[in-house]
């Protein structure tokens, strides 16, 4: 997601699309059934993780990481919108950086040209994104597995050759320069760290949106169009139309987060809403977790940052990238966080059991 | 009038004729069964009164509106439930959420209200959760509640598939075979649901195997044999229909 001079990254785009093909390939080959028991209530520990991301740039003050966490923040965004739609509808969606990018461009559009706020102009991205989510979600989502999988790939492509081509509006593969910070009510979000906030806060709201989603009646049709689409149906489910809300909701995630990351990078071009982003936020929700609502945010921390220190050894962060990928989706094959807590769940349960055996003996 | 009535049903697989001009009719509140050799089409005859499937030609009725060509999660809108011959419970939700799933249509609200998690949606997500745990307390299940529906036994499978057709209140309630791979107590259990049903006044259609249970609970039985309905009536009237024996023994998969 760095934003480079776009006409010297062209071929590169093209080559580095391949290295994200082949753990997606892998992926493919060993990825489990993805569906969790989870418990759904919100617990205590919802609050630690709130207060730890809260605190954690207050005592860690290094731009950086304010800025890392920005866009891993934005890619939670795009992640947990994504999740609903994967891992718990069970569709595939491969175009969704499209979504992303109608957000980025709407916004830049209308704050560079038209002079509306970048407040107006996040509100006309998720419309927009949703809008052009339903038109395509209604042909599209009647095909299934990898049907579904090449044409929403197709979508997202098709999406990047009209924004290279349509040169007037775009900007073609420059893109749009100058986009405003974003501000609310003369309020504006212009460091890092006043941006820290603005992004988590809007992966708080649409974390615990989407929890109270999965938690209620939704959730159960969801997971219930995953498992069997006959027997959803038979119970009243409509089905269709479940696939629809969905898929214009996880767009519509999409869109917000495209239009505060044009805020944030002040730019809008063709380059960082192909498959380079298609795919991260791919793995970040099967990393995670499928069927989870952490999942996709712990996914999302973690692939930044993977990303982020290994652009240190520049043509070897590719391959090494994949090969930590490969490595993470043989050990935790569903997904980072369960098998993590289960682990760590066991460990204190034996420490404390132990304890008190000793106790016991003493 | 009858509560399901099926005109002159025909539906072909590549040439193979599962249902021939199949015309028959449920009376509202009865218990109808519906028996037949393997292959007789009894499943399709079910597939195509949800919905799952759609008749090259003939017509249903369902509390006198064509329903022939409405989608399946319409239908069950009207108040039509079933179960699958091969259970169909989502094995990636807990035992309760599968039945709490069945109340779909009866829980209102729309995604933000769900999303925002509105006061009255705390309060009937609270009350859909409480009549699950009686649904399956009656079935049995409630002591496997909060386990994952895959991890049960078969049996209790096709017991949990039958709660979640019963959280749906159906007027009309499709079986197929429910109590295949069900051990006898189990079975004991179905019946007295399905006893129970009548007086609840819910319409009851069973494909059913097992002979002993089907004579036992139905008021009518129909017999289907290669696509063809061959004898319709009483229990113990069909149980002498010499037609009904001949078919049975030539398949010679009398299911007793
Ligand atoms: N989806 C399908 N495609 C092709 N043929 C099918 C299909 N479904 C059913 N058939 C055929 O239609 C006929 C009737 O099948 P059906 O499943 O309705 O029988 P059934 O009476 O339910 O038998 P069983 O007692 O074995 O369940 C069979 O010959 C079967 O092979
Ligand atoms: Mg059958």
């Amino acid at each position: 997601m760095s934003s480079q001079p776009a006409k010297g990254a062209q071929k590169e785009f093209r080559k580095r699309d391949l290295f994200y093909l082949v753990p997606l390939w892998v992926l493919s080959l060993i990825a489990p059934d993805p569906y969790l028991y989870h418990k759904k209530e919100f617990k205590r520990k919802d609050l630690y993780y709130l207060g730890a991301i809260g605190l954690a740039p207050l005592t860690w003050s290094d731009p950086h990481f304010h800025h890392v966490m920005v866009l891993a923040g934005i890619y939670a965004i795009l992640a947990l919108g994504l999740s609903l739609f994967m891992g718990y509808a069970g569709q595939i969606s491969l175009g969704h950086a499209a979504f992303f990018g109608i957000g980025a461009y709407t916004t830049a559009i209308l704050t560079t040209r038209h002079g509306f706020s970048p407040f107006v102009a996040l509100w006309a991205s998720v419309l927009s994104a949703s809008a052009v989510a339903y038109l395509i979600g209604r042909p599209i989502l009647k095909l299934k597995g990898y049907f579904l999988a090449l044409a929403t790939l197709g979508f997202g492509e098709i999406f990047l050759v009209m924004v290279r081509e349509s040169t007037d509006l775009t900007g073609g593969v420059i893109g749009i320069f100058g986009i405003p910070w974003f501000s609310v009510a003369g309020f504006s979000f212009d460091t890092y760290l006043k941006q820290y906030y603005l992004i988590w806060g809007v992966v708080a709201g649409l974390f615990i949106f989407s929890k109270n989603l999965v938690r209620s009646k939704l959730g159960r049709a969801l997971l219930a169009v995953a498992a069997s689409e006959d027997a959803a149906s038979s119970v009243g489910i409509n089905v269709p139309r479940i696939k629809l809300e969905i898929f214009v909701l996880g767009a519509a995630f999409a869109g917000l987060a495209g239009s505060l990351f044009a805020c944030i990078m002040s730019t809008a071009n063709p380059e960082t809403f192909g498959l380079g982003v298609t795919v991260p936020i791919v793995m970040m929700v099967i990393l995670g977790g499928m069927g989870t609502i952490y999942g996709p945010v712990a996914g999302a921390i973690l692939l930044t940052w993977l990303m982020d220190i290994l652009s240190r050894y520049q043509e070897y962060s590719l391959p090494i990238y994949s090969i930590i990928l490969i490595l993470l989706l043989i050990f935790f094959p569903d997904g980072i966080g369960t098998r993590l807590n289960v682990r760590i769940l066991y460990l204190i349960g034996y420490w404390a059991k132990k304890r008190k055996r000793d106790e016991g003996k003493l | 009038m009858s509560l399901l009535s099926i005109e002159q049903l025909t539906k072909e697989y590549d040439g193979i004729r599962a249902l021939d001009r199949v015309s028959l009719k449920v009376e509202g509140g009865s218990i109808k069964g519906l028996i037949g050799p393997n292959g007789a089409g009894k499943s399709t005859l079910f597939h195509l009164i949800s919905g799952v499937e759609k008749p090259d030609s003939g017509k249903i009725l369902f509390k006198k509106r064509d329903i022939t060509n409405m989608e399946s999660h319409e239908r069950s809108a009207l108040g039509i439930g079933r179960t699958f011959q091969t259970v169909q419970v989502w094995g990636n939700m807990t035992v309760v959420e599968n039945v709490m799933a069945g109340m779909h249509r009866r829980l209102k609200g729309s995604l933000f209200s769900y999303g925002l998690w509105l006061p009255w949606i705390r309060t009937s997500e609270k009350e859909a959760l409480k009549e699950a745990k009686e649904i399956l307390n009656s079935l049995g299940l409630l002591g496997k509640w909060e386990s994952t529906a895959s991890q049960l036994p078969y049996g209790k499978q096709k017991l949990l598939e039958l709660g979640r057709a019963l959280a749906m209140k159906p007027q009309l309630l499709l079986l197929d075979e429910p109590a295949s791979g069900l051990t006898l107590s189990e079975i004991e259990q179905l019946s007295e649901r399905i006893s129970e049903m009548r007086q609840k006044g819910v319409t009851v259609f069973i494909v059913e195997h097992h002979m002993g249970m089907v004579m036992e609970v139905a008021d009518e039985i129909a017999v289907l044999h290669n696509g063809e309905l061959i004898a319709e009536g009483k229990p113990e009237n069909v149980r002498r229909n010499s037609v009904v024996m001949e078919a049975y023994l030539t398949r010679g998969s009398a299911g007793k």
